[in-house]
Parts: structure tokens; C-alpha cells; sequence
């Protein structure tokens, strides 16, 4: 097991050290229905891999949300690199959404733009000039092995492409975390691979990565720490076997 | 763990005012093109809306200036038994001149109320024939400044030239300037109230057709907030395709007008049985264009600013 109790609070100092992900008794509950999250308290080192894992509605995509500040927790303290999201004034957020990159379950992809232009939001954001976003977006495009559907719109793309596009737009700035909301769900056994392997290299290049899957497969073919999620509490916390 | 090949920042590109602002006018103009219909829509609508309203301030403003030909006629008359020494009459427009609201005067002698007489009833010269000049007055023919027309301004006009030694009788045609007065109070008050109703309905309108186009593009502002974008770098382009959107619409309901007012002034001889160039129709000034086109990027501006507050919270 590994952190199912969190450290007490004198020994955070020298566990932010180490910690890109921080998590201490969070409490989220929506305004209508029970919580979402109760009394969660877990740490994410810098460069880990992660797969959080549970059934349909046990919280993973809230949790997510949390760690990009898409929501804020009823109670406790959500801390990513080093920054309170709790209390981070809005103003502040893009700067800190700046150092993950997420890949969302519906993959939120500009239907109206091509995959250039969907892969090159995030660095326009960033404000990279022109020429060196058509040289990053074709390095990272290449990469993801669909250079050749550059100038496609996304509704043109199978659902694997799709989501490749979408990882490709998480990772082109080389973000220090990657969020992944099942990125491989209904996608066939090759593609589940690709994305897979891309998230590992990215990992291997140094970012931290969380992946929420129910893929039980793709979780047992990795050997990585396992959090598991049941109605919003941690029930399993188990390293990388 | 070590970050391997991290991807090196590039020197940015789009760094300080001017490449900020170059950066957000590119990427508005590249909005416009991408969401050719959605646009083409709003600026039709805007445009229509302001069609609308400059064809109301068209009328007002010919109104105006009817009611001003109008007002001309306003003049206060001084009778006098004789005429006038040159003295008497060099003091007595010293006096007059002093008065607040004088615009001009001319003095009528005898003599030339006599040719006027004879002018005007042309063709029954034999009722004349007994008539000399002395058995009429001279007189001085006062007309007033322009915001001196109204009853008011000229019953307190006419109660400072009676103070004026050897002026006794004034004539104002003081029923007429009256009459006048109300019509004109009324023109403008309807003015209002019509010119407020439309600028409510244009504001309405174009502030709600830029918040359906702005809500049809709300996943591309989420999106943006969370790759990191920042309030301004989301909003500064939807601002600027409001102001684009507006202008656009207002110059383009303008150029609608001109083309009705032109067909208007070709056709009116015939269609109404009146000379046009007589009636003195004038389009808008240029202030006027530029107000309407002012207006226009005023109400794109703040349509689009209302619009985004909705949709980004973050």
C-alpha cells in the first residue's frame, strides 16, 4: 500500500518536496446530489504514473477536475506543484492550467478547425510565434503517427485519431502533468496501445501522468500505482507491482 | 525524474503591445472567416437595426431643418408713424442690436412699404390709385437668433424692445409663433420617444444576436480557459469581431439609406407630385455617419463585452 494516510501536517514541508500532487482530506459535493468526493487524501510524485481507477460515478472525473481547477473542493486542500488550487484566485489559474495538459473523455475537439489549428491552441496560448507552432504541431502530429491528417477537420477522423489529436494537444507543450479522462475507452486494441505508449513516453520524458480508466486490461498490462475510487473515497492505494 | 528532450520555449513570437494586438486581429479576422454564415447573419441583423434607426434619424433630421425654413418667418415687426431721421434710426439699432436674441434687422420706408403694397396686389393696381406713401408706416423688420423662436423667447423679446424709447407699436404675429412653438415641442417629444423606443429594440436586438453567436462558439471559450488561456487573450478577439460586426453592420445600413434616399429623390416628383430640390431634403451630415457608425462599433463592443461575462466565469 502507499499513501492511504497522508502524513501528518508538520512533515508536509519535506513531502512537497517530492510531491507534484497533494491532496488532504478533500470533501466535493454538488449542489444537488451526495458527495462526490469524501475525505480524500492522497500524494502524486513528480514523474509518477498513475492509473485511478472505479466504477462509473466513484469520482474519477471530479477528482481530475480538481487537480486542473475546473472545480474547487467543498473542503480540504487540492495542492499541484506547489500552488493551493483551493484558494487560487481565477486570475491565476490559466498560468497554472498551463503546466498540464488534459485529455478529456469527449476530447473537446474544434470541430469548425483543423487539426493544425486544434493542436496549436496551446501553444498560441502560450504565445508561440507561427512558424515554430507549425514546426512543434507537425513534430508532435508525427509522433502520434497522423502528420498526414494536419490539415483535416476532426470530424473527418476515426474515433482513435480523434483522441490522438486530442492527446496531441495535451502534450505539445510538454506539460509537467498529463491528465488523461479515459483515453482509451471504445477505442480498438491497436489504438488502446498507441495511446498508451504515448503516455508512457511521456512519462518517460518527465511528465507526471494520471490516467482514470475502468479499462481493467490496460491497467493490469502497465504495473503502475493503482488508486482506486469507490463513491468518492479512496479504497485502494496499491504502488507499482 | 529527469525531463529528457523537454520541449524548448521558443523566443516568443507575439510578444509586447503591437504583436499582441496583431496576434488578436489576426486571429478575429481568422474567426469572421471561419464563421462566415454566423457572421454574415449577425451583420445582416445589425445592419437591419440600424437601417431602422438611421432612416428615423434621416427623417428627424429633415424635419429639423423644415421646422427651421419655419421659424425663419419668426420676425418682430416695429411700427412707426413717420419715417425715421437717419439719428433716430442709427440710435434705435444701437439699442435694438443690444437686445439678447436680435439676429438682424431691416428698416422699410415709406416708399419701399408702398412698393411692397404695390408687389403684392399685381394685377389690381386701380385699388391703389389713391394710396401715396405717407398714409402708411416704416417700419423695422427684427429677425430673432434661432434659440430665440419660441413663444416664450419672443414674448420676453418683445417686452425688452417696448422698454426701447420710440418704439410704440410691435407686431409678432404672436398666435402663429404659438402655434408654432407647440408643433415643434411636440415633433421633438415624439422624436424622442420614437428615437428611444428604436434604440432600445437596436440595442436589444444586436446584443442578443452576439450573444447567440457567441453561445454557439461557448465549447471553443471553454476550451480555451482550459488550455490556459487568459480572460483577455479569450475576450480581446470577440471584442474585436463585435466592434468589426457592428461597424460593418451600421456602414452597411448607411449605404442601404443612401441608395433609398437617392431612389427617394429620383422618384418623389413623380410618386408625390413634389419637387424635391424645392423642398430642401438633405441626407445625414458627416457627424451623423459618424455617430451611426460609432454607434455601431459601441453596440458590437459592448454586446459582445455583456455576452462573454456570461459564459466565462473562470
Amino acid at each position: 500500500m502507499f499513501v492511504s494516510s497522508f502524513p501528518i501536517y508538520q512533515d508536509i514541508g519535506e513531502f512537497r518536496s517530492v510531491s507534484m500532487i497533494q491532496l488532504h482530506n478533500v470533501f466535493l459535493s454538488y449542489q444537488n446530489d451526495g458527495a462526490a468526493l469524501s475525505n480524500v487524501t492522497l500524494s502524486i510524485s513528480k514523474g509518477e504514473f498513475v492509473f485511478l481507477t472505479g466504477v462509473s460515478g466513484a469520482g474519477k472525473s471530479t477528482l481530475l477536475k480538481l487537480l486542473y481547477g475546473a472545480l474547487k473542493p467543498t473542503k480540504g486542500q487540492v495542492v499541484v506543484e506547489g500552488v493551493n488550487i483551493s484558494k487560487l484566485p481565477s486570475s491565476k489559474l490559466p498560468f497554472l492550467r498551463r503546466k498540464i495538459g488534459v485529455v478529456f473523455q469527449d476530447f473537446k475537439l474544434l470541430p469548425a478547425r483543423s487539426v493544425l489549428e486544434n493542436v496549436a491552441l496551446t501553444l498560441e496560448v502560450l504565445g508561440w510565434g507561427k512558424r515554430d507552432i507549425d514546426k512543434r504541431v507537425y513534430h508532435i502530429l508525427k509522433q502520434m503517427g497522423i502528420e498526414h491528417k494536419i490539415k483535416t477537420t476532426p470530424l473527418r477522423l476515426s474515433g482513435g485519431e480523434q483522441q490522438r489529436v486530442a492527446m496531441a494537444r495535451a502534450l505539445v507543450n510538454e506539460p509537467r502533468i498529463i491528465l488523461a479522462d479515459e483515453p482509451t475507452g471504445n477505442l480498438d486494441e491497436e489504438s488502446k496501445e498507441k495511446i498508451l505508449s504515448i503516455l508512457k513516453e511521456a512519462n518517460i520524458r518527465g511528465s507526471t501522468v494520471i490516467v482514470a480508466t475502468h479499462d481493467r486490461r490496460l491497467i493490469e498490462s502497465c504495473h503502475k500505482r493503482l488508486i482506486v475510487l469507490d463513491k468518492g473515497r479512496v479504497v485502494e492505494d496499491s504502488d507499482a507491482s | 525524474m529527469p525531463r529528457k528532450n523537454a520541449a524548448k520555449r521558443p523566443k516568443l513570437a507575439r510578444e509586447g503591445v503591437t504583436g499582441r494586438l496583431f496576434f488578436f486581429l489576426e486571429r478575429a479576422f481568422l474567426n469572421i472567416r471561419q464563421n462566415v454564415l454566423v457572421n454574415l447573419l449577425t451583420i445582416g441583423t445589425i445592419a437591419l437595426a440600424f437601417l431602422i434607426l438611421s432612416l428615423a434619424l434621416l427623417i428627424y433630421v429633415n424635419l429639423e431643418r423644415v421646422a427651421e425654413c419655419w421659424s425663419d418667418r419668426v420676425q418682430v415687426n416695429v411700427y412707426f408713424e413717420g419715417d425715421l431721421s437717419p439719428s433716430d434710426l442709427s440710435a434705435l439699432k444701437s439699442r435694438i442690436k443690444a437686445i439678447k436674441g436680435t439676429a438682424g434687422f431691416d428698416y422699410v420706408s415709406r416708399e419701399e412699404a408702398l412698393r411692397r403694397f404695390r408687389d403684392r396686389l399685381k394685377g389690381q393696381e386701380s385699388l391703389l390709385e389713391e394710396v401715396s406713401a405717407e398714409i402708411l408706416p416704416s417700419s423695422l423688420e427684427i429677425r430673432l437668433n434661432r434659440d430665440s423662436r419660441d413663444s416664450e423667447s419672443v414674448a420676453r423679446y418683445v417686452a425688452q424692445l417696448r422698454k426701447v424709447p420710440m418704439v410704440t407699436e410691435v407686431q409678432y404675429g404672436e398666435e402663429w409663433v404659438k402655434r408654432f412653438s407647440q408643433f415643434m415641442n411636440l415633433v421633438r417629444f415624439a422624436g424622442l420617444l420614437v428615437a428611444g423606443f428604436i434604440v432600445v429594440a437596436v440595442v436589444f436586438i444586436v446584443a442578443n444576436t452576439i450573444k447567440l453567436t457567441i453561445y454557439a462558439r461557448k465549447d471553443e471559450i471553454e476550451l480555451m480557459a482550459l488550455v490556459g488561456a487568459t480572460r483577455l487573450f479569450i475576450k480581446v478577439p470577440f471584442l474585436i469581431e463585435g466592434v468589426v460586426q457592428g461597424v460593418v453592420g451600421a456602414a452597411l445600413a448607411l449605404l442601404i439609406l443612401s441608395g433609398v434616399y437617392l431612389a427617394f429623390l429620383h422618384n418623389a416628383d413623380f410618386l408625390f407630385s413634389f419637387k424635391t430640390m424645392e423642398a430642401g431634403f438633405v441626407f445625414l451630415s458627416v457627424p451623423h455617419l459618424v455617430a451611426v457608425l460609432f454607434g455601431g462599433a459601441a453596440l458590437g463592443f459592448i454586446g459582445s463585452l455583456a455576452s462573454l461575462k456570461r459564459f466565462i466565469s473562470l
